[in-house]
Formats: structure tokens, C-alpha cells, sequence
């Protein structure tokens, strides 16, 4: 799976470690997110959408 | 590291000190009651003590497992979780082998240094296969756990 992540971080300008805060997950884990080796759970994707105020679809792709 | 698992690794030093404490305790009182002419089953207290120290010990590694996994964010969960599967299941495998091997005839003439205490007794061989199969699902474990987050970076 396909995501955005690191497109929408830097427009906000947002270092890994500010991501990582706003999810409450670990740096690694959004590092992990951004590189697309590890696909979050649905509660986790529902969290990113919010954060970045988007529906899951524009923010991962197949 | 955040305060909850910084609070979560405290309490885990802090029950180990204090298990120590209840167990150095519990030599002096033994030891004094001896020394007072009390007759004591030293190898039942022993073994009581022991038990109850072991359950202690075990009973609360997994509550701090639990209290730790419930710390960690999902990436890290389900590395774990890998970890556990895999790396165990694997250790268990390379184990499953020297069981088999050791019922292959001469396997009874392998000479192994005793280790415990110096012991060649059957609980003493018992403990060194229990050992040894731990000591390979955690080495499993540990490159598998490893591995997850390398392949992750």
C-alpha cells in the first residue's frame, strides 16, 4: 500500500518526531508508515486521516 | 522514553529489589530460628520459599510484559508479535532437532559438562533442556524482532 504521508508532513512542515507526537506512536513507527513497510491498522489510519483532516482514500492508495 | 514506560521499567527494578529483600528476610529469620534451636525443615523451606519466590518472579514478568505491551504504539506490538512467532517458533524448531537427535542410539555416550552446580542428576539434564530450548527462542526472537525493524527503516 501506497501513502502520502511524507508529501502532507512537509507541507505542514512537520518533522517525523511532530507526527509522531500528534499519532501517539513512536518516530520509528512513522518512519516505518512513510517508507510504506508497514500499512497501519484501521484505527491508526482513521488517526492519520484526522491529523491531516483528509479521507483515508486521498491519503492511501493501493 | 515516555513516562509510562519509564514508570513501567521502575516498578519492574522495584519489585525485583524488593523480592530480594523479602527473600534476604527470609534467610535471616530461617537462620536465626535455626540458630535458636527451632527445628526447621531446611530442604521443604527451601523449597517452599523458592517455589513461591519462582511463581513471584514469573507471575510478574508477564504482568510487566503486559503492562509494557500496552505501552507501545501498534508498529512496535506487532513486531513483538513477529518476534514471537517466528523467532520462538524457530528456536523451538532448532530445538525440535536436538530432541530428536538425542533419541538416535549413541546419542547416550554424547558426555555433557554439567553446568549446574556440577550436578548429573535428572532434574539437573531437565533444567538444561529447558534451558537450552529457552535460550534458542529467545535468540530467535531477538534476530527476528530485529529483523522487522531493519526491514522497516
Amino acid at each position: 500500500m501506497n501513502n502520502h504521508l511524507k508529501a502532507l508532513r512537509a507541507e505542514r512542515d512537520w518533522s517525523q518526531a511532530v507526527l509522531a507526537e500528534h499519532l501517539g506512536v513512536s518516530r520509528q513507527t512513522v518512519n516505518a508508515l512513510e517508507t510504506g513497510r508497514y500499512d497501519p491498522s484501521l484505527p491508526l489510519a482513521f488517526r492519520i486521516a484526522k491529523v491531516f483532516g483528509q479521507p483515508i482514500e486521498a491519503i492511501f492508495t493501493e | 522514553m515516555t513516562t509510562a514506560k519509564r514508570n513501567i521499567l521502575l516498578g519492574g527494578l522495584g519489585a525485583v529489589v524488593g523480592l530480594l529483600a523479602v527473600s534476604f528476610l527470609g534467610g535471616i529469620v530461617v537462620g536465626y530460628l535455626e540458630a535458636s534451636g527451632v527445628r526447621i525443615d531446611l530442604r521443604a523451606s527451601a523449597f517452599w520459599i523458592i517455589l513461591l519466590v519462582a511463581i513471584a518472579v514469573m507471575a510478574g514478568s508477564l504482568v510487566i510484559g503486559a503492562l509494557w505491551m500496552r505501552s507501545i504504539d501498534e508498529a512496535a506490538r506487532e513486531a513483538h508479535k513477529a518476534a514471537w512467532f517466528w523467532g520462538g517458533s524457530g528456536g523451538m524448531a532448532a530445538g525440535g532437532v536436538l530432541m530428536i537427535l538425542s533419541a538416535l542410539p549413541g546419542a547416550e555416550t554424547i558426555a555433557l559438562t554439567p553446568w549446574l552446580m556440577g550436578r548429573t542428576d535428572p532434574a539437573a539434564w531437565m533444567a538444561t533442556g529447558a534451558f537450552a530450548l529457552m535460550t534458542l527462542m529467545l535468540i530467535g526472537y531477538g534476530v527476528v524482532w530485529a529483523w522487522w525493524w531493519l526491514t522497516r527503516r
